[in-house]
């Protein structure tokens, strides 16, 4: 029963039924008069600029001038005569199928660690999680940028030159910074393996189990919700990926495209080219990929998530 | 062994039970009213410039480097002094991330009071009402500007900016790497030939490149252009170049870059408009070509000194650079304060004491009293740059009109199909024939 509420509460975090009950108007009531800064927030400041951003991605719109209105030629430039925004759609895919299974890979690794460790465990905890709180910076993008590149620390340690200037290594190098930020998803991993209930491990034990047959048979089925949870999250974070490129590249998404990841590049279009309805094109259908994958994985997790609930009934 | 686990569980579980609702509606309202208020005040501050203790405050921002933000920032400093009750807020950065920034601002109508622009800007910026007309500003003097470069501010009859220096491109070098390699030095009429084969000899001699990679900068191809009686653009605003012309520059420098001659991919992907970010500046390569006002910043990256040289010419002897408005001021058509904004860019150009200590940091002032008094007064690097234009004043062509407006994202275009080439993806062909594709693109929108 445990595990079910794991990711239902991280998610929602809903209080249970109080005892006494006020009317139910005016319970509606004040849940809308509470709600309204953040529907009102949400309103302003998401779904307006949303419209806005759908109605631009069908014009051509250079920020300086009014936008003229042309229909779907955005959609079909991006598809098929724009060679660089495929370059970017590839270079994206390719990066979200290196970083994402390395990232969860090592944050369950360092997860299922610091769960059997005794003594510092919150300091062991508060330093693996600290680069996610960093990571997202600028600043320490910048610094990746100087440790790999030619005359940068990587370079003189192993001699290899500038891992950045690479075409075929700066993609990885950027997905390294990523990995490193493997924090949240070990955090989540963590207390997913603490709601694990230690009997199934003592009865594995009783019956002579392997540690790696527990951890296939018991630790994986019971973590799956919680492992499902953070794939989601952070394929729709990997397709997102915009710092790391920005700043290891210059902005440019180089050497010679490697890392032009799709938001670079939406970015480079709206900004640097000021091809405002273009990038909103890109926009929105990085969104309607990024809730198509989404629904594939929600698909596919029929076959292998296991919740406990429903193996009780 | 996972047995061990602590009754201590992280994350912490709720205890405590919810307490029931007892708050009435009216409370409620009071309380939600109060946190939308907080909210929607914290987010009223849109960081305008406003006043600041009774004082104007204005923001002005530029691209340079370090040289050029320190004497900025000193006569900045004296402009204050003179106006107490103006307060200037200063802020650079590198061309390119300014470029963008600068964009961002002026699309979102949060355009700084004062701000440098390029040549490249003019068009986009006036046609797009972010800039004041500055005719109507009183505050600025132009009377003593040279005629012909203050028409380059001029858009559709109105002066939306003024140039605030000449500048022209050159090649710059490590004076002592190239004088002890014993390659000839560069002379005035030199073509792009005898350049080619300075810098096979001083890869062979210096073991460094010759040069940083021009295949990458749109600003040599234009020179290379203009060496053949071509241009950029036509004055129909269309492309005056063909694929043929791009292949062949780009066959020509990808050529030296696999001799070695020029600097590898590798070096000329990390460009970002710094001269820190170069070959040269990196001391990877012997020389580079850049504009002459902000070549300055090698002065401290090249401890051996740096010497100034004119561009190779076209085979016939047709020069290709020339002289350009290097910078302009502008000031934010809904500025708060267009007199005071006036006023500063008035004093960067045309007071004496500022002129002093700006020199020639943007370039040879465009203000001929000034030009004439400070020549001689120059010191160092300034002098440099003002005895490099004397040398090469009088046998330049004409400039070529303001670029329209899609060129500002051709430039980084330009860049990115060449990294195509020198890390060999694409044939120069191909990359020439994309690059026309994507700028006919461009310029028809």
């Amino acid at each position: 029963m445990t595990t079910t509420e794991i990711p239902a509460a991280a998610r929602t975090g809903k209080p249970s039924t109080p005892p006494k009950r006020p009317g139910k108007r005016q319970r509606e009531g004040a849940a809308w008069v509470f709600l309204s800064p953040w529907v009102l927030g949400a309103a302003v400041l998401t779904l307006l600029p949303m419209a806005v951003s759908l109605y631009l991605s069908f014009t051509d719109y250079d920020l300086f001038n009014p936008p003229q209105w042309v229909g779907l030629r955005n959609y079909t430039q991006m598809f098929t005569e724009d060679p660089r925004y495929w370059r970017s759609v590839v270079a994206t895919l390719t990066y979200v199928v290196i970083a994402v299974p390395l990232q969860l890979g090592l944050a369950l690794v360092v997860a299922l660690a610091l769960k059997s460790m005794r003594r510092g465990k919150g300091f062991y905890r508060s330093a693996f999680y600290a680069p996610s709180l960093l990571g997202a910076s600028m600043s320490i993008a910048l610094v990746w940028r100087a440790i790999f590149n030619d005359g940068g620390t990587v370079d003189n340690l192993l001699g290899t030159g500038g891992w950045v200037n690479k075409p075929g290594w700066a993609l990885f190098t950027v997905a390294l910074l990523t990995v490193w930020q493997f924090g949240a998803p070990m955090v989540i991993f963590l207390a997913g393996l603490q709601q694990i209930p230690t009997e199934l491990y003592e009865a594995a034990a009783v019956d002579g189990a392997s540690r790696w047959r527990q951890f296939l048979s018991i630790t994986v089925p019971m973590l799956s919700p919680v492992i499902f949870f953070n794939l989601v999250l952070q394929t729709i974070q990997a397709f997102q990926v915009f710092t790391p490129a920005f700043a290891v590249s210059a902005g440019k998404g180089g050497p010679a495209d490697s890392t032009l990841f799709y938001t670079l590049y939406l970015y480079d279009r709206g900004f640097v080219a000021s091809h405002m309805g273009y990038a909103s094109a890109m926009a929105w259908t990085l969104l309607l990929v990024i809730g198509a994958v989404t629904a594939v994985l929600f698909r596919t997790s029929r076959s292998w998530v296991f919740y406990a609930s429903e193996g009780d009934r | 062994m996972p047995g061990n686990r602590t009754r201590k569980s992280w994350p912490p579980r709720r205890t405590a039970k919810p307490r029931p609702f007892r708050t009435t509606t009216a409370t409620a309202t009071l309380l939600a009213l109060c946190a939308a208020a907080t909210a929607l005040t914290a987010c009223s501050d849109t960081g305008e410039s406003s006043s600041a203790g009774g004082n104007v405050v204005l923001r002005y921002t530029w691209w340079g480097n370090p040289d050029r933000a320190a004497r900025t920032q000193e006569a900045v400093d004296l402009f204050q002094k003179k106006n107490p009750d103006i307060v200037v807020q200063t802020s650079f950065s590198g061309y390119d991330a300014y470029k963008q920034k600068l964009a961002t601002q002026a699309a979102g109508g949060d355009a700084p009071d004062v701000m440098q622009l390029d040549y490249r800007m003019i068009d986009q910026y006036a046609s797009g009402g972010v800039l004041l007309d500055l005719g109507k500003q009183q505050a600025v003097r132009t009377e003593e500007f040279d005629r012909g470069l203050l028409a380059t501010g001029v858009v559709d009859g109105k002066q939306y900016a003024v140039p605030q220096a000449r500048g022209t491109e050159t090649v710059v070098y490590d004076t002592k790497a190239w004088e002890s390699s014993g390659v000839e030095k560069p002379r005035k009429g030199w073509t792009w030939s005898d350049w080619a084969d300075a810098m096979r000899a001083l890869a062979e001699r210096t073991g460094k490149p010759g040069a940083t990679d021009p295949g990458q900068s749109e600003d040599a191809f234009e020179v290379w252009l203009r060496g053949q009686g071509k241009a950029l653009y036509t004055k129909d605003r269309e492309l005056g170049f063909t694929a043929d012309d791009l292949t062949r520059w780009w066959t020509f420098t990808d050529k030296l870059r696999r001799e070695g001659a020029v600097a590898p991919a590798e070096q000329t992907t990390q460009l970002d408009g710094t001269v820190e970010n170069t070959p040269l500046g990196r001391g990877k390569s012997v020389s580079d070509f850049n504009w002459d006002a902000p070549s300055s910043g090698y002065v401290a990256l090249v401890p051996t000194g740096v010497t100034l040289a004119p561009m190779p010419s076209g085979e016939d002897g047709t020069p290709g650079q020339y002289f350009k408005p290097s910078m302009f001021m502008g000031v934010a058509a809904d500025s708060g304060h267009p007199e005071e904004s006036a006023k500063l860019i008035d004093f960067m150009l045309n007071d004496r004491e500022a002129a002093k200590i700006l020199g020639a940091t943007r370039g040879i002032p465009v203000n001929e009293s000034i030009r004439t008094t400070l020549a001689p007064e120059l010191k160092d690097f300034d002098k440099t740059v003002a005895d490099y234009q004397a040398s090469v004043d009088g046998t330049l062509n004409a400039p070529p009109q303001a670029p329209p407006s899609g060129d500002s994202a051709l430039q980084t275009t330009f860049q990115r199909d060449y990294d195509q080439v020198s890390y060999e993806r694409l044939s120069p062909r191909e990359a020439a024939e994309n690059y026309i594709t994507e700028a006919k693109a461009e310029l028809r929108s």
